[in-house]
C-alpha cells in the first residue's frame, strides 16, 4: 500500500500506523508516551501529531492526528512538519508541563530525562500556565520499598504498567487518582501485600523521576564522613560494566579499576568486591546442590537473584523448599565482613558499615531481610543502586573518566576468579557452579572451562551437562525475567518439566540490565549483549576461572569456615525463606469510596 | 414549543434573534416540559447547543459544562486533563469580568486544541458546543448579570451510547477502564453500584451496551460482556466478594415479592441503604428465571448462589421460600404485618401455548418451554430424574428455545429439531446461541409454523406443520410471513416443547389488592417510580413489563430500591432528573446517528474459549469459560470511551428531585 509523507512516496503495511510508517523510512516524529521495544503506544501524551490528507480531498480538509495510534490509509498525505504542527506540538508539550514538578534539581533524573529531550525536539519556549492542585500537597514517600514513586513527576504514559505487565507479568501497578492528579499505585497500596517484587523494570522505562530507586546516597555520604565509621564498599559483579554509561564511557566498558580509584579518592576506608561473595555462593551452593543431587532430593533453585525470592515468596510459596538456603553474594559478603574480616583485622564489627553497590533495587529489600541481619544490626547497612552510585561519585567532583584505574589491594576479600566474574550475566551462576560441581566430582577441571551450552540470550533455556562420577548427566535450567520465570515454575511444580539445578535471574537479560542501572532513554536494555560480552572477556582475562581456585577463598575456609556447608558456614552463610502469600478479599467500599472522589471532585 | 432563539446544532447555525431564520430549526422533544414550573433555557450537548430564552448567559452555561468536563476528565491524556481545566478557568475569568475579550482568542484555540487532539470521547467532544458558540455568536459572550447569577442552572449528565442503551444504566467506559488499569475489584464495583448479579449478567445479558457500541463501526463492537464477566469473575469465583449489613440501619421493613433478579436487586440496594428486607419466592432458591430458565451450562448455579442469596444473607435479608402470592399471602398480610413497602416481582413465569388444534393440556410428550426448563432445573439441581430419548421438537426463535433445544441434547434426546416460522436472521436469540446449538446438532427448520398436534392415546407422535414464506417489505422495510397453501406436513416427535414466550401469571394480584393491572395481567406502575396504584406498594421486573431481559429487571430493581428508599424516608418518591433526561436522548436518538471521525488501528475482538461441542453437548457443564487476563487488556484497549455531555440549563435548580 501507497502513502506519502512530506513529499515522499512509501509504502506501508496494513493497520500499520503513522508513526511506524514514518519511522520504517526514517522519518523523525516526536514521540514521548509510546515506547517502541514493549510496543507501548497508550496514546496520553497526544505529542505526535502529524497533519493527515485524505485522498479525494485535495488540500482542504487536514486532520490533525496523533500518529502512534492512527493507522496509515491508502493515498493518504501526510505532514510531519507544517508550521501549525510544529505550533501544535509545542502547545501540547506547554500542557504536558503544566501539570509536572519541574523542580529538575529534586529529581533523580537531574534534567537528564526524556521529557526535556521532547520539550527541546518541539521548540518549547514558554509554559504560560500551570495546574498543580493535587500533587503539591503530596508528603514524599518515606517508607522502605526500594523503588518510590512521585505522582508530581508523572506524566501519565504507564509505561511502568507495561513492563510489569508484559514484560515480568508481576502486574503490581495500578491507575490512582483523576485528573491532574492521575497517576499509578501499588495494587492493594501496601507493598507487602502486592505481587510487587521490587525487580526495579518500572524505573528502567520511565521517561522522568516519577519511578525511581529510594535514594540513600546521603546515608552512604554521612558514613563516609563519620570518622568512628569504618566504611566498606562492596560492588557486584555487574556493575563494572554499567557504571562506565554514566560517565560518557562507550556502553559494556570494564571500568572496575576507575571505581576503586573513585572509592580511594572519596576515602571509603575498605573496599571489597562482591565477586569474592560470588565464589564463595558456589563453594556453599555448589555442595547444596551436590547433596541434594546425592539424596535425589529434587531440583534446586539459585537464590542470589532477591527479586526472584520475593517472587517465589509471594507467588509460589510452594517452591520455597526447593530454594538453595545458601546466601546471595551481597549478603555472603555482609556477613564474612562483619565476623571474618573484623576478627583478622581487629576492627570492632559495631562500627563497620557496609554500602553495597548494587545493579539492583531488589538489593535494597534483601539488605533489610530479618534474617540477613543479627541482634537487630543488619548485616548490609544500605544498597545503593548504579546510578545512587554515580551521583554519589559527582558529589565528590569526581569524573570517572578522567580517572587512571587502580587494583584492589585488600588481601581477605577482594580477589575473586572469572567464575565470580560472570555472576552478572543470565546463566553465569550456573556456569560458576558447573565448573566447580566438576572439579569436586571428577577432582580434576572441566576441559576448556567455558560451557558454551549455558550460554545464550533468550528466555528460558535448558541443557544437559555430563557431571562424570556417580552423577553422570545433569538437567539444568535458565532463565532471566519473570514471566519466563513464572512458566518455569508453573511446568517445575506440575512436573511437566523435570531438571536438576535452575537458575533464576528477575531482571531481562540478568543483574548487567538490573532494575538498578543507568535508565537507558526510549529503549529496553539496548546494551545487554555488550555487558554480558564484556563479562565473559573478563572471565577469560581472570586467573584463576574457577571459585574453588581462588586463594582467598581458600584462605577463609583454612582459617576460618572448615569447609563448606560446615556448621559455621551454615549457620553465617545460610538463610531461610518463608510463604508471604496473601488472600485479599475484593474491597468494595474502598471502590466505591474511589468512585465518589472520581465524581464529587 | 421548542422556542430557539439562537444555537448551533450538528454544525449549523441558527440564528432568530431578529427574525425567525429561514431553515428549520432543530426540534428536540421532550425539553420545554422538561420541569414542571421550571423554564428550560437552554441545551448543550457534543452536537451544538441550542438557546431559548433571551435572557440566557452563554458564559455561564459554558461555563458549568466545561466545569463538569474538567472534572469528568480521566487525566490520562494531556489536552483533556490540561486543557478542560484551562478552559473551565479561563471562561469564569470572563464570566466574572476578570478578563477582556481577548482572553476568546485563547479560548478557542486551546478548545481546537482540545477537540481536535484528545483520547476520548470527553476531550474530543465537550469543546465542540463552545467551538460552534465561539464561532458563530462571539458577541453573546458577556459577563454574567446578577440577575443570571441567580436564575440560571445547569444539570448535567455525562453518559455514552453503551450506558444509554442499558437498562440499568451501567457505567460501561468506565468498569472498562478499571480492568484496562488493572483495578479488577474497582470495576466490579462500578457494576456493583447497580446490582449484584455482576457474574450472571457477564454470562447471559443479551448486550444492548454492545449492540450500540461504536467500536462496531470499525471491526467489532467491544467484548463488553466478557469484561464485564472477567472483573466479576476475579472475586467470584475465587470467593474474594463479601458483604456485611450497612452500618447505617433504618427500623423500616420492606416485603420483596420474587427473589429473581429484580427481587434480588431491589432487596439488595435496599439492604446497601440499611432498610431491613424480607424476600418471599414460591420456589426453593433465588435467582428466579435466572436459575430455573437459565440452564447451568450458560449459567453455573453456584455463581447465581453467590450473586443472590448468598449476597442478600450476608447484608442481613431472609428469604422466605415456597411462600406463593395470591396463594395464603397477600399484600394486605404483609402491609398489616409491620412491613411498611412492598415490592413486587413476581415474574412472568406461565409458558404461552401453542392455540392449536388437539392441544388439550395434560398430555404426555407436550409441555411449554418454561415447564421444560423447570424440569431440567430439577433434574440437573436437585437430582429429579428425567431423561429423553427419540426426536424433540421446539418451537421459537429466543434465548428460551435455544435454551430447551440445548438442554434436550443434554439429557439424551436423539434428534433435536427447532422450529422457528421466520428466518435465521429474524431469530432473536443471540447469534452465538444460535452458532451453539447448531455445533451441538440441533436441526433447523425456518419457515414453518405449527398448527396442529397429532395426537393419539393422550400422547403427542408428531407436528403438524405448514410451510411459511417471506412477504415483500412493508413501507418500513420489514418482511412478514405468510403460509404456503397446501404445504401441510408432520414431523414425528417424542416430545414437542412451546418455546414461544411467556405470560404473567393470572391471579396473583387480586381485585382486593388495589393494585391495578392492564389487559395482559401486567401491574401497571409509574414509570419514573414504579409505584403501583396501591401506596407503599412498588412492582417492576417482568411482571410490570411482561418478558423481558435479565438487565431490565436488574435494572427495575434498581430504581425501585431508588423509589423506595425515598418513600420511606421522604415519604413520596420523586423523580430523578436523570431519568428524564434519559428520556430526552432516547426519544431524540442523540447518541445514535454517529460515525467515527478517525480511523482507528484494527484490533480484533476478542474470543472466549469454549469446551468442544463433541465434549459439552451431554452434560451441564459451563460451556463458555473467562477470556485470559491478556485477552481482557487487549480488549479494554478497544474501547474508545465515548462520553458525551448533556447540559439541560433551567431558571431554577433541578439537580436533587423533579416533582
Amino acid at each position: 500500500m501507497k502513502a506519502t509523507i512530506n513529499q515522499k512516496e512509501i509504502s506501508f503495511e496494513p493497520n500499520q500506523t503513522i508513526l511506524e510508517a514514518a519511522r520504517a523510512n526514517g522519518i523523525f516524529i516526536p514521540t514521548l508516551c509510546e515506547y517502541q521495544s514493549l510496543n507501548h503506544t497508550p496514546g496520553t501524551c497526544r505529542v505526535c501529531l502529524v497533519e493527515v490528507h485524505r485522498p479525494g480531498e485535495g488540500m482542504k480538509n487536514p486532520q490533525y492526528l496523533t500518529s502512534c495510534n492512527t493507522p496509515m490509509t491508502e493515498g493518504s498525505v501526510v505532514l510531519t512538519q507544517t508550521l501549525k504542527i510544529q505550533e501544535m506540538r509545542r502547545f501540547q508539550m506547554e500542557m504536558v508541563m503544566a501539570d509536572h514538578n519541574q523542580d529538575c534539581s529534586t529529581c533523580t533524573r537531574q534534567g537528564k530525562c526524556e521529557l526535556i529531550d521532547v520539550a527541546n525536539a518541539v521548540g518549547l519556549k514558554q509554559v504560560g500556565f500551570h495546574y498543580t492542585q493535587g500533587w503539591e500537597n503530596l508528603k514524599p514517600d518515606t517508607g522502605t520499598k526500594p523503588v518510590v514513586y512521585d505522582q508530581s513527576r508523572c506524566i501519565r504514559c504507564y509505561r511502568c504498567i507495561a513492563v510489569c505487565r508484559k514484560i515480568q507479568d508481576i502486574d503490581a501497578l495500578e491507575t490512582d487518582g483523576w485528573g491532574s492528579t492521575a497517576g499509578v499505585r501499588l495494587k492493594t497500596g501496601v507493598y507487602e501485600s502486592s505481587p510487587c517484587v521490587s525487580c526495579g523494570q518500572c524505573a528502567m522505562v520511565c521517561p522522568t523521576g516519577a519511578m525511581s530507586e529510594r535514594d540513600q546516597v546521603q546515608r552512604a555520604v554521612d558514613y563516609i564522613s563519620d570518622p568512628d565509621i569504618v566504611t566498606v564498599f562492596q560492588t557486584a559483579p555487574a556493575v563494572r560494566v554499567d557504571l562506565g554509561d554514566e560517565f560518557g564511557f562507550l556502553p559494556g566498558s570494564n571500568v572496575e579499576g576507575q571505581i576503586i580509584a573513585a572509592l580511594r579518592q572519596i576515602g571509603v576506608d575498605i573496599i571489597l568486591d562482591t565477586n569474592f561473595g560470588a565464589d564463595l555462593v558456589i563453594m556453599e551452593e555448589g555442595t547444596e546442590v551436590l547433596e541434594r543431587l546425592k539424596t535425589k532430593a529434587g531440583p534446586t533453585f539459585t537464590s542470589c537473584c532477591p527479586g526472584w525470592v520475593t517472587y517465589a515468596e509471594k507467588h509460589f510459596p510452594e517452591i520455597l523448599p526447593m530454594l538453595s538456603t545458601t546466601r546471595s553474594p551481597q549478603g555472603a559478603m555482609g556477613k564474612m565482613t562483619k565476623t571474618y574480616f573484623a576478627e583478622k583485622r581487629k576492627i570492632d564489627p559495631a562500627k563497620i558499615r557496609i554500602v553495597s553497590v548494587m545493579p539492583c533495587t531488589a538489593k535494597k529489600e534483601e539488605a533489610a531481610r530479618l534474617a540477613l541481619s543479627e541482634g537487630g544490626v543488619p548485616d548490609i547497612d544500605i544498597v545503593l543502586t548504579v546510578r545512587e552510585f554515580a551521583r554519589l561519585i559527582r558529589r565528590y567532583g569526581i569524573d570517572l573518566s578522567r580517572l587512571d584505574p587502580s587494583a584492589y589491594d585488600d588481601m581477605l576479600m577482594s580477589e575473586y576468579s572469572g567464575a565470580g566474574a560472570i555472576f552478572g550475566t543470565t546463566g553465569g551462576v550456573m556456569e560458576a557452579a558447573v565448573r566447580t560441581l566438576y572439579y569436586v566430582v571428577n577432582g580434576k577441571e572441566l576441559e576448556g572451562i567455558e560451557v558454551s551450552s549455558l550460554r545464550g540470550f533468550e528466555n528460558v533455556r535448558s541443557a544437559t551437562v555430563d557431571l562424570g562420577g556417580d552423577l553422570g548427566k545433569i538437567r539444568l535450567a535458565i532463565c532471566h525475567g519473570l514471566r519466563g520465570t513464572r512458566k518455569l515454575v508453573e511446568a517445575v511444580l506440575s512436573g511437566a518439566e523435570k531438571f536438576d539445578f535452575i537458575e533464576i535471574m528477575s531482571c531481562p537479560g540478568g543483574c548487567v540490565d538490573g532494575g538498578g542501572t543507568p535508565r537507558p532513554k526510549k529503549t529496553y536494555i539496548p546494551f545487554a549483549k555488550k555487558r554480558q560480552e564484556a563479562l565473559f572477556t573478563l572471565d577469560r582475562q581472570k586467573k584463576p576461572r574457577q571459585s574453588h581456585n581462588n586463594t582467598q577463598i581458600q584462605a577463609l575456609y583454612a582459617d576460618f569456615l572448615g569447609k563448606p556447608n560446615s556448621e559455621k558456614a551454615h549457620h553465617l552463610l545460610h538463610t531461610h525463606y518463608k510463604s508471604r502469600k496473601t488472600h485479599n478479599d475484593a474491597d468494595i467500599p474502598a471502590a466505591w469510596e474511589e468512585l465518589r472522589k472520581q465524581k464529587d471532585r | 414549543m421548542n422556542n430557539l432563539i439562537y444555537g448551533v446544532w450538528n454544525d449549523e447555525a441558527y440564528d432568530c434573534r431578529q427574525t425567525a431564520t429561514g431553515k428549520e430549526p432543530p426540534r428536540l422533544r421532550g425539553l420545554d416540559d422538561f420541569a414542571h414550573n421550571n423554564k428550560t433555557r437552554a441545551f448543550v450537548a457534543d452536537r451544538g447547543f441550542l438557546v431559548f430564552e433571551r435572557d440566557t448567559s452563554l458564559i455561564k452555561a459554558f461555563c458549568q459544562y466545561m466545569t463538569q468536563a474538567a472534572k469528568e476528565s480521566c487525566g490520562h491524556c494531556t489536552p483533556c486533563r490540561v486543557g478542560t481545566q484551562c478552559l473551565r478557568d479561563m471562561l469564569w475569568q470572563f464570566a466574572e469580568g476578570k478578563a477582556d475579550t481577548g482572553i476568546l482568542d485563547e479560548i478557542e484555540k486551546m478548545a481546537e486544541q482540545v477537540a481536535n487532539t484528545s483520547l476520548c470521547g470527553i476531550g474530543q467532544s465537550s469543546p465542540r458546543a463552545l467551538l460552534g458558540a465561539l464561532r458563530h455568536f462571539r458577541s453573546e459572550f458577556k459577563p454574567i448579570s446578577p440577575a443570571q447569577a441567580i436564575f440560571q442552572h445547569s444539570f448535567i449528565y455525562t453518559t455514552a451510547p453503551c450506558v444509554e442503551a442499558c437498562p440499568s444504566k451501567v457505567d460501561v467506559p468506565r468498569y472498562i477502564d478499571g480492568v484496562r488499569d488493572g483495578k479488577f475489584d474497582f470495576a466490579l464495583g462500578i457494576v456493583l453500584e447497580n446490582y449484584p448479579m455482576v457474574g450472571t449478567c457477564g454470562r447471559v445479558c443479551v448486550r444492548f451496551c454492545e449492540s450500540a457500541c461504536r467500536r462496531s463501526m470499525a471491526e467489532a463492537p467491544v467484548g463488553i460482556r466478557q469484561i464485564k464477566r472477567f472483573a466479576a469473575d476475579q472475586a467470584i469465583t475465587r470467593d474474594r466478594l463479601h458483604f456485611s449489613p450497612s452500618p447505617v440501619q433504618h427500623d423500616k421493613r420492606v416485603a420483596v415479592i420474587g427473589a429473581g433478579p429484580a427481587g434480588i436487586t431491589c432487596a439488595y440496594r435496599l439492604l446497601l441503604e440499611g432498610f431491613k428486607v424480607d424476600i418471599f419466592d414460591a420456589q426453593q432458591a433465588a435467582g428466579g428465571m435466572a436459575s430455573i430458565g437459565i440452564p447451568s451450562y450458560r449459567l453455573p448455579k453456584d455463581v447465581l448462589k453467590k450473586e443472590t442469596e448468598d449476597v442478600v444473607r450476608e447484608l442481613g435479608g431472609n428469604f422466605y421460600y415456597g411462600k406463593v402470592l395470591g396463594d395464603g399471602l397477600s399484600v394486605d398480610d404483609l402491609l398489616d404485618n409491620g412491613y411498611n413497602a412492598v415490592f413486587l416481582a413476581y415474574g412472568a413465569s406461565q409458558g404461552t401455548r401453542f392455540g392449536i388444534k388437539n392441544e388439550y393440556p395434560d398430555l404426555d410428550g407436550y409441555i411449554t418451554g418454561v415447564d421444560f426448563l423447570l424440569k431440567v432445573y430439577q433434574c440437573v439441581e436437585n437430582a429429579q430424574p428425567y431423561k429423553l430419548s427419540g426426536d424433540v421438537v421446539v418451537v421459537g426463535g429466543g434465548n428460551v428455545a435455544m435454551d430447551c433445544v440445548r438442554s434436550a441434547r443434554r439429557l439424551g434426546a436423539k434428534n433435536v429439531h427447532l422450529v422457528y416460522r421466520r428466518t435465521e436472521e429474524d431469530m432473536p436469540a443471540d447469534h452465538e446461541e444460535i452458532v451453539a446449538a447448531r455445533n451441538e446438532g440441533v436441526i433447523y427448520h425456518f419457515l414453518a409454523a405449527p398448527t396442529g398436534l397429532v395426537v393419539d392415546n393422550n400422547c403427542v407422535k408428531a407436528l403438524e406443520l405448514v410451510k411459511m414464506k417471506q412477504t415483500e417489505r412493508d413501507a418500513k422495510g420489514r418482511r412478514n410471513v405468510e403460509p404456503i397453501e397446501g404445504s401441510l406436513h408432520t414431523m414425528q416427535s417424542d416430545l414437542v416443547i412451546a418455546a414461544i414466550g411467556q405470560q404473567v401469571e393470572r391471579n396473583v394480584v387480586k381485585p382486593g389488592d388495589g393494585i391495578e393491572l392492564d389487559r395482559y395481567n401486567c401491574i401497571i406502575v409509574n414509570p419514573d417510580t414504579l409505584e403501583t396504584t396501591r401506596k407503599g406498594v412498588f412492582a417492576g421486573g417482568d411482571c410490570v413489563l411482561s418478558p423481558q431481559t435479565l438487565v431490565h429487571a436488574l435494572g427495575h430493581g434498581e430504581r425501585a430500591a431508588v423509589s423506595i428508599a425515598d418513600y420511606l424516608l421522604n415519604g413520596k418518591a420523586s423523580v430523578k432528573p436523570e431519568y428524564r433526561l434519559q428520556d430526552v436522548l432516547k426519544k431524540n436518538a442523540l447518541l445514535k446517528d454517529e460515525c467515527l471521525k478517525n480511523s482507528v488501528v484494527s484490533i480484533p475482538r476478542a474470543v472466549s474459549p469454549e469446551i468442544d461441542p463433541e465434549k459439552r453437548s451431554r452434560n451441564f457443564d459451563e460451556v463458555e469459560h473467562d477470556i485470559t487476563k491478556e485477552a481482557a487488556y487487549k480488549e479494554t484497549e478497544r474501547c474508545m470511551r465515548c462520553y458525551r455531555l448533556y447540559s439541560l440549563v433551567t431558571e431554577r435548580e433541578l439537580a436533587g428531585t423533579l416533582a
